[in-house]
Formats: structure tokens, C-alpha cells, sequence
């Protein structure tokens, strides 16, 4: 019974790590018509990280970042992820290119 | 609610640069009967970047669930490479045959080394079509799905202002090769377009970089954000135009650097255009 137990539990760990894979660190972000929440985002340096993007406004957005080289449109509702490689310790800065007067918002990563 | 300012700008930086690409080609076959022919390519390139546009911006939430990170970036970096190489190759073909008549041009270029040609401007004006006319789609979409749906007054304004910039971009230019010599025409289009040709190889190179099939080398090699931040409005088209980043990686310095110097060794090889018109 009890060897039967080991193998069982043995098994499930193995299967979890083949599995499960990477868990990729998330962080979310939300943007209403050009304004993102948080305004300030602070990841970790040297880590590669999901950032993942909502629009919550009534109009659509679109990601955009120089720096992070990244460039995504969403329409109002829509939901994507950008995924960021590992960054050297600094801001980032990032804005709505459909409301760019709106302002920048930031990513630090420490 | 966007306001109307808002609204002209992205129409407005939306449809620019197609209609950079478009206009230009336009009056550069248009300019001498052998390019007749690639006219009807260049029309049909046009319908099917609409097309395309509009697929790629009515799917595009569909198209953000299904293709992985790094499939989205190739399918991007393709798009932008395939670009700047079409303008590329259009420009020296121009400098080498602009200048020929029909009869001339028919005798020393076979009918497939024409039709190659024209199908490169089918390609060139689909891919800029395609390009920012889905981002127009996105944009106009959800203007569309205001309080009143396609009735929105907003969506009918940014539809009409798009329209309108793009056809007077397409007059300017047109009106532009009347008012001065084809040769000072033909040498200021030509480097609009290699600049933007520039621009979509930056563009396309830092969406491999993004998801490290290039390295950067050097993360960034110097920051010029105070003299003109590529975030800010002005900066961004500069940056859209010309391929300027504030704060370049190595690799794009290189890769800045390479291609003005190949240019210039193209032109060196090539005929340059004669002055009669």
C-alpha cells in the first residue's frame, strides 16, 4: 500500500516538472483609452517575464515601447501578452500609440 | 472619447506612409509609357494590401491568441525585411531603366525580367498597404463600436480625414513631380524611399532582436532622448520615417551604418538617370 503511495506521489512530481514547464513570472497591465494602470511597473532585472496586456478602455490601444521593442494593438476588451526578455536594471519607457498625447507610462526593472 | 486632434494624427501617420510608397510609384511609372503595364500591378497591389488589412485588423485579436511570440515577431520581421528589400530593388531599377523608352525598354529587357519587376511593385505596394492600413482597421473598429455603432460620428469623421489625407499625400506628391525637373523629382523620391526603406529594416531586425534570434551586441550605445525623444510625437515620426531610435542597441548602428554604405556602392555600379526628361 504504502510502496503503491510512493510510486503514485513519485510519479506526480515527475509528471509536474515535465509538464508544468517554466513558470513564467506574469505581470498585468491595464489600459484605458491611454491611460495605464500601474503608471509605474516594477519587475525584476535579469528575468525573463510575461507582461500581460488588457484593454479596458472603450477604444483601441496600442502597446508600444521603443526601448522593449515591442508593438501590439488591441481593440476595446482585448486581452494579449507581450513576452520580455531578461532586462538590464533601468526604466523602460512605454506609451498608447493611438493616444499618444495621453503620456508614458514606465517599466523599472531592479 | 477621442477628440478630433487625436484622431487626425493617427489617421493621418497611419496612412502617410503607404501613400508615401504608393504616390511615389505612381508617379514614377506613370512618368514614361514603358511603365504603363506597371501600373495595373500597382493598382492591384493596392486592392489586395486592402484585403489584407483588413484581415489582419478585424483578426487581429484572433491572431494575438493563435500565434506564439516569437511566430508573431517572424511574421512581422518578414513583412518589414520583404519591404525594404522591394524598395530597395524599385529605386535601382528605376535608375537603371526610368529613363528608357517603351520600344528601348522592350528590346533590351525580356518580357520576364519586366513582369518580375511589376510584380515586385504589386508586392511592395500590398505589404505598405497591408501594413498600416491594419493598424487603420484596429483603430477605426473600435471608433466603429461607440454608442451608435457605424453610425458613430467618429468613425465617419476619422474615415473621411483618412481619406482625405491619403488622397491629398497622392496629390502632393503627383503635383510635386509637375512643378520641378523629373531628375530633382526623381533624386528626392528616391531618397524618401531609401530612407524609409532604412526605417523598415531597424524596425525589422529589432523584432528579431526582441526575441534574441540577433544580439544586440552593445544594449544601448548612447542616449539622445533630449534632443528628440523617438517617444514623443515629433520623434516618432522621425523615427517611423527615417529609421532614428534615441537610444540605438549596437546592431542597429551596424546595421544603420551598412546599409547607407551598401546604397552607396549600388549607386556607384549602376547608370545614373540622364538628365533629359
Amino acid at each position: 500500500m504504502f510502496n503503491k503511495l510512493a510510486v503514485c506521489g513519485a510519479a506526480l512530481l515527475f509528471a509536474g516538472a515535465a509538464f508544468g514547464g517554466e513558470d513564467l513570472l506574469t505581470f498585468s497591465l491595464n489600459c484605458n483609452n491611454g491611460v495605464f494602470a500601474p503608471k509605474v511597473l516594477q519587475v525584476p532585472a535579469g528575468k525573463k517575464f510575461k507582461l500581460e496586456i488588457h484593454n479596458v478602455g472603450t477604444e483601441a490601444i496600442e502597446f508600444e515601447s521603443k526601448q522593449l521593442r515591442k508593438e501590439k494593438a488591441l481593440s476595446p476588451g482585448g486581452k494579449s501578452f507581450v513576452v520580455i526578455y531578461p532586462l538590464e536594471p533601468g526604466e523602460y519607457k512605454y506609451f498608447d500609440d493611438f493616444h499618444v498625447s495621453v503620456g508614458q507610462g514606465s517599466i523599472v526593472a531592479k | 472619447m477621442q477628440n478630433f486632434t487625436q484622431i487626425l494624427f493617427v489617421m493621418w501617420r497611419e496612412t502617410v506612409e503607404a501613400m508615401l510608397v504608393v504616390g511615389i510609384l505612381y508617379a514614377w511609372l506613370s512618368h514614361n509609357p514603358a511603365g504603363a503595364r506597371g501600373l495595373k500591378y500597382l493598382w492591384g497591389g493596392v486592392l489586395a494590401g486592402l484585403a489584407g488589412a483588413f484581415l489582419l485588423g478585424l483578426g487581429i485579436d484572433a491572431m494575438n491568441d493563435a500565434l506564439s511570440e516569437e511566430e508573431h515577431a517572424y511574421f512581422m520581421a518578414g513583412m518589414l525585411l520583404a519591404a525594404a528589400i522591394l524598395i530597395v530593388q524599385m529605386v535601382f531599377w528605376m535608375r537603371r531603366n526610368g529613363q528608357r523608352l517603351k520600344r528601348d525598354m522592350e528590346q533590351t529587357l525580356s518580357v520576364n525580367a519586366q513582369t518580375e519587376n511589376w510584380w515586385g511593385v504589386f508586392s511592395l505596394a500590398a505589404i505598405a498597404v497591408a501594413r498600416e492600413g491594419s493598424e487603420t482597421v484596429v483603430f477605426l473598429s473600435s471608433l466603429a463600436m461607440g454608442s451608435n455603432g457605424f453610425a458613430s460620428a467618429q468613425f465617419w469623421l476619422a474615415l473621411g480625414l483618412g481619406a482625405v489625407l491619403a488622397g491629398a499625400t497622392f496629390a502632393l506628391l503627383q503635383l510635386g513631380g509637375k512643378l520641378v525637373s523629373w531628375r530633382a523629382f526623381f533624386r528626392v523620391t528616391e531618397v524618401l524611399l531609401l530612407l524609409l526603406a532604412c526605417s523598415l529594416l531597424m524596425s525589422g531586425i529589432e523584432k528579431l532582436i526582441d526575441v534574441q534570434l540577433l544580439p544586440v551586441i552593445v544594449a544601448q550605445v548612447w542616449d539622445t532622448t533630449g534632443l528628440l525623444d523617438d517617444g514623443s510625437v515629433l520623434g516618432s515620426l522621425v523615427s517611423s520615417f527615417t529609421g532614428y531610435r534615441a537610444r540605438p542597441a549596437l546592431l542597429n548602428l551596424i546595421v544603420f551604418v551598412a546599409y547607407w554604405l551598401a546604397i552607396r556602392w549600388m549607386m556607384r555600379l549602376s547608370r545614373r538617370p540622364t538628365a533629359a526628361a
